[in-house]
């Protein structure tokens, strides 16, 4: 094998080759149809998954995007009838934003441990979205506009693929092309060293949290905008998803390593999963289990422990 | 250098304002009837709570602790209306086997904790549904027998209260008196120097991802003596607030601090706020607020120290523990 072709994530492997099981076996789902629904379904977990990373890259953790996103539909819907659509898209996105520099804050500059901060304002912001609710999703008034972001269409495809695709590109650049992308690697894979090479510790998380609230705000976006409504239990899986989808990626939890190739990878394997189990209607529990097969045993094919076993023995 | 307070102090202070607080505020809470009450709801929380402290202390995290008490509940409901008594047996026998694989997955072939626990959270939430005719709740034939242990009264308070007792003290007894305790805390404490003297660091947590599974069973017994049936889709939220009462408690993210009465007191926090909330009149979405702001300040509290020496010595070198 070239160089060139053993730097691909391995995942990306496991991606197409499901993607041709799937294809194969899978009734229905090589038709055009279901691979649009499908890219449209991975486009939020891909954008949010982008934020999930540059987190990831810098050893922390966000959980906080479970309930963020429904704050977020719940605040667009309440200002939706005073501010119109515009607006209302916008205090969604500010709010994700709002509660990931909180927690950015607090990692950065209070040195909290990210998994308690962010499993915190994770509650903080489900009871939040409920009492501003009432307990019950609210109703937004339905208008083009509104529905855009996400059943919307530029030049036939539609608008939640050419925005992952964006956010992707975007995270792809931050990541391999930018200094603060650096300073992300270097602040995860080795904090002391960085300091020493004066590179801002809390600022730098700070970042990381900010630019991962501003990708799942706009999931936020993508996701009111489809329900159409304020849900205070708008997709509460989404932080295991989104960190499932970066392991199985390949990314290592401890930080310091990931690109964006390996999210879309990711991406792609934990939705095609989805969407097989749901075109080959398998019970809830069934899907449950593929689901969790799944993220463990890739995440387990790319570990050390077992890449020594297929290289012979060899250390790594 | 920073004075030494016994680490449950913090989690004990909390409750007694807790219980100072809401006692000047609402009537009725100063009764030995609402002490009773929430001891008796404390019991699901308490477990779950100990059983995730093993696992913080080698270093680990275990958020399937919730999964796998409604697996274990489920399996228990099951077990006892095919083969009676002896048959809520596979309720802690369901969370002793989640707790292995969680244990073989983490130590074993090193996958990182949140992942290999993520996996079994969402494999035991699927089990749990498949077992029970697609999540509907498994009603026991004859709840009389169990549900005394959670209603009924024996010194003052239900039975149940004093059996998780029991076994929180047969905890404490363990992993402060015993050879495999004091190596369970210096793993955690610092792997490397454990692996030099001789000890199997993997085995270890391992068995730590065990007792974290075996209490999560129980803490699904309890849950069925509770409620008189098998409860495949509860307990979800469970893990954050066990991790909360863990860290409240004294239990140090980085390991190596197993403090098994304060984590029962941080337990006995978060149920005491959450009663007296309810109390108070105050919605449960609201609550979760209070709930969640706590979280947060009890991580305030955990890294206070390392916050203040750190000032101290002017570096501002810190470690993040995902």
């Amino acid at each position: 094998m070239t160089a060139r072709l053993r730097r691909l994530p391995a995942s990306l492997v496991v991606a197409a080759a499901l993607f041709t099981l799937f294809a194969l076996v899978v009734p229905r789902f090589g038709t055009p149809g279901n691979l649009e629904n499908l890219a449209r379904v991975a486009a939020i977990l891909a954008i949010a998954s982008c934020g999930q990373a540059l987190v990831l890259v810098i050893g922390a953790i966000e959980f906080s995007f479970g309930s963020a996103v429904a704050l977020a539909s719940v605040v667009a819907v309440l200002v939706l009838p005073e501010a119109g659509p515009v607006a209302a898209f916008a205090a969604a996105f500010l709010t994700v934003v709002a509660i990931s520099s909180l927690n950015g804050a607090l990692v950065g500059y209070a040195a909290l441990p990210p998994v308690v901060v962010t499993l915190g304002t994770l509650m903080v912001a489900h009871g939040a979205a409920a009492t501003l609710a009432g307990g019950l999703p609210i109703d937004a008034a339905p208008s083009d506009v509104f529905r855009w972001p996400a059943t919307g269409r530029i030049a036939g495809i539609s608008v939640p693929v050419w925005l992952a695709a964006a956010s992707l590109l975007v995270l792809a650049f931050l990541l391999s092309r930018s200094v603060l992308g650096r300073r992300l690697f270097l602040a995860g894979a080795n904090p002391e060293a960085a300091r020493l090479s004066g590179v801002r510790l809390a600022r730098t998380r700070l970042a990381a949290y900010v630019l991962a609230g501003a990708f799942c705000g706009l999931a936020a976006i993508i996701l009111t905008s489809r329900v159409g409504s304020g849900q205070p239990n708008l997709m509460p899986n989404l932080p295991f998803l989104t960190i499932a989808a970066c392991a199985v990626g390949g990314i290592p939890l401890s930080g310091g390593r990931g690109t964006a190739l390996e999210v879309l990878a990711g991406v792609a394997v934990v939705a095609m999963l989805n969407n097989a189990t749901i075109l080959l209607n398998y019970p809830p529990a069934v899907q449950l289990l593929l689901t969790a097969g799944v993220i463990v045993g890739a995440v387990l094919v790319q570990s050390d422990a077992v890449r020594r076993v297929f290289a012979g023995g060899r250390a790594r | 250098m920073t004075l030494r307070l016994p680490r449950a102090t913090v989690a004990l202070v909390c409750l007694g304002v807790v219980w100072l607080g809401f006692g000047l505020l609402i009537e009725r809470v100063w009764t030995f009837g609402n002490l009773a009450s929430v001891a008796s709801q404390l019991t699901v929380l308490a477990l779950l709570a100990a059983g995730q402290m093993a696992a913080l202390t080698v270093r680990g995290f275990d958020i399937s602790v919730g999964a796998t008490a409604a697996l274990a509940s489920t399996a228990a409901a099951l077990g006892a209306n095919a083969f009676g008594p002896v048959g809520f047996l596979a309720g802690p026998l369901a969370g002793l086997l989640v707790g292995a694989l969680n244990g073989f997955l983490v130590a074993r072939l090193k996958v990182q904790p949140i992942i290999a626990t993520l996996g079994t959270l969402i494999g035991c939430r699927g089990l749990a549904t498949l077992i029970s005719d697609n999540g509907q709740v498994v009603v026991l034939t004859d709840p009389s027998a169990v549900t005394w242990l959670a209603y009924g009264r024996w010194l003052g308070f239900a039975p149940s209260v004093w059996l998780v007792l029991l076994v929180v003290l047969v905890l404490a007894v363990a992993i402060h008196g015993t050879v495999a305790g004091r190596r369970l805390v210096m793993v955690g404490s610092n792997p490397g120097a454990a692996a030099l003297v001789g000890i199997d660091v993997a085995a270890v947590e391992a068995g730590a991802y065990r007792i974290c599974g075996l209490f999560a069973g129980l803490a699904g017994l309890v849950m069925v003596t509770r409620a008189g049936a098998g409860l495949p889709a509860d307990a979800g939220g469970l893990e954050l607030q066990s991790i909360a009462a863990a860290v409240i408690g004294g239990t140090s993210l980085s390991g190596g601090v197993a403090p098994v009465i304060g984590t029962l007191l941080g337990a006995g926090f978060i149920q005491s706020l959450l009663s007296g909330l309810n109390l108070a009149g105050v919605s449960p979405f609201s609550a979760e607020i209070a709930v969640g702001a706590v979280i947060i300040a009890a991580a305030f509290v955990a890294t206070a120290p390392a916050l203040i020496s750190r000032i101290r010595s002017g570096s501002t070198n810190q470690r993040t523990v995902p």
